[in-house]
């Protein structure tokens, strides 16, 4: 029985070889194929719920609406540009810290309270990933366009650029090590894809089936990081290792600003759906 | 945490028995104390773990990624064979089904965290789930390698390939040398299905 399983799980990845975003919709199961077929998209409900989101007032009474517009449509191709730096937080944001520099400081909701930012860094929570998945999908059908205008921009992309290759770890790991010299190879069965080449941003925040759910470019970045086997003095699995950075910390948006801008003139389709 | 407030109340204690002078001198080395056993911030552990990068590491963060820079091929893989510490009973070891196990468990369909080979590897023709990423190590056994040339490849792959994408397993101490020469023996062994 698992020889059988696993011989078909083989036939499914097969394609994998190849690496492409095409051959990802290939190994799509066929439930989630029908499912498309029907015009039914998993991660539309979360566009869906951040869309509700987005009109439903703050704290203090104010909604994103209130400064966005109506269904956001002052935000229609903001997403295209991001992450960039943004003059009220002074720092180079990407959506996941923009949706909460938001929140906190014109909706009313508070930093400090550990309620609330447990609940926003919740993939499941109300906030960041729903919302996410709406204002990325204002962009749909428009170009990726970042630019490097101002100097924190140049710094972070620079950053970007050098964490992409810095092999680190106790697994002598880099992001360029797998997605860059060995795209288009297979770990076990899973294809490597080149997001730098491949503009895989276009279809970022993606719902992810093998997890059940919708992951943001965040989520994404910092799951990669378990792979390095980081540690603070001496690897060790079960007492020192540092599995992700901190939620919406530079290295994370400096190596979303190098992908994303890798993928300009990509067209944007949010949500993705992926394996 | 129990600790700091005993010692805090010792410390107390100290300062309704001792004069001023003395007391003074008691506080100065707690407060070291507490500064030390602070718990880290998650920003101030990852950032830790980046600057932990060694040298070799970052003579491979270039580009290319698997051509030093600025180090001679050379001295490069000498620095690194220096590194290698062989195990007391030798680099092929007893414990073959331990091997085996590191190796990746046949059982749990190849899976294991600390060797993971599958993952690169293919090796027992039983796991189809294997990686394309280093060479098929199917019938290695058969291939006449000296199995202190495996160990140290496994022990520290930039020895022999500098800046190869394969982790230096035993540098880094994700494996321990005895557990090495585990995986060196069941590699070995003729009858390890991946010589059969």
């Amino acid at each position: 029985m698992k020889k059988r399983t696993l011989f078909a799980s083989a036939l499914l990845a097969g394609g994998a070889i190849l690496g492409t975003a095409a051959v990802a919709q290939e190994q799509l199961p066929t439930h989630l194929k029908e499912l498309l077929e029907l015009g039914m998209h998993p991660g539309h409900s979360f566009v869906d719920e951040g869309r509700e989101m987005f009109h439903k007032p703050g704290p203090n009474g104010k909604s994103c609406a209130t400064c966005h517009g109506q269904d956001g449509v002052k935000l229609e191709g903001a997403y295209a540009k991001m992450p960039r730096y943004y003059k009220d937080i002074g720092k180079v944001a990407d959506i996941d810290l923009r949706i909460l520099a938001c929140m906190t400081k014109y909706m009313g909701y508070d930093k400090n309270d550990k309620k609330f930012m447990k609940k926003f860094n919740k993939w499941s929570g109300p906030y960041r990933v729903p919302l996410a998945s709406y204002v990325a999908s204002l962009s749909n059908g428009q170009e990726i366009n970042v630019q490097l205008n101002h100097p924190e921009e140049k710094r972070m992309y620079k950053l970007g650029e050098e964490l992409w290759f810095m092999r680190v770890g106790a697994r002598d790991f880099s992001c360029g090590i797998c997605h860059t010299v060995l795209a288009g190879k297979r770990i076990r069965l899973q294809g490597l894809p080149d997001p730098v080449k491949q503009k895989v941003y276009t279809h970022w925040p993606a719902y992810r089936f093998g997890s059940d759910r919708m992951w943001t470019m965040e989520d994404r970045v910092r799951s990669c990081w378990k792979a390095y086997f980081l540690y603070v003095k001496q690897w060790n699995e079960k007492k020192d290792w540092v599995k992700k950075p901190p939620p919406y910390s530079e290295w994370v948006i400096a190596l979303e600003l190098y992908m994303k801008k890798a993928a300009n003139g990509g067209t944007i389709e949010v949500p993705g759906l992926l394996r | 945490m129990k600790k700091i407030v005993i010692a805090g109340a010792v410390a107390g204690l100290g300062l309704l028995v001792a004069c001023q002078p003395a007391a003074q001198q008691t506080e100065a080395p707690k407060k070291e104390v507490t500064a030390q056993k602070k718990k880290l911030s998650k920003h101030e552990k990852f950032k830790i773990a980046l600057e932990n990068q060694d040298k070799y590491q970052k003579a491979c963060s270039n580009p290319v990624q698997l051509v030093p820079e600025g180090i001679d091929i050379e001295t490069f893989k000498k620095e690194m064979l220096a590194t290698v510490k062989f195990p007391e009973g030798g680099v092929v070891g007893k414990n073959i089904a331990r091997g085996e196990k590191l190796f990746g468990d046949p059982k749990k369909g190849g899976k294991s965290r600390r060797g993971n080979c599958y993952a690169c590897h293919c090796g027992d023709p039983q796991i189809i789930a294997c990686g394309n990423i280093g060479p098929s190590l199917r019938g290695y056994g058969k291939r006449g390698i000296d199995p202190k040339e495996t160990y140290i490849r496994i022990y520290n792959s930039w020895a022999v390939n500098p800046c190869s994408v394969m982790p230096r397993l035993g540098y880094h101490g994700v494996l321990s040398p005895e557990e090495i020469a585990d995986i060196v023996a069941y590699m070995h062994d003729p009858n390890s299905p991946l010589n059969k």
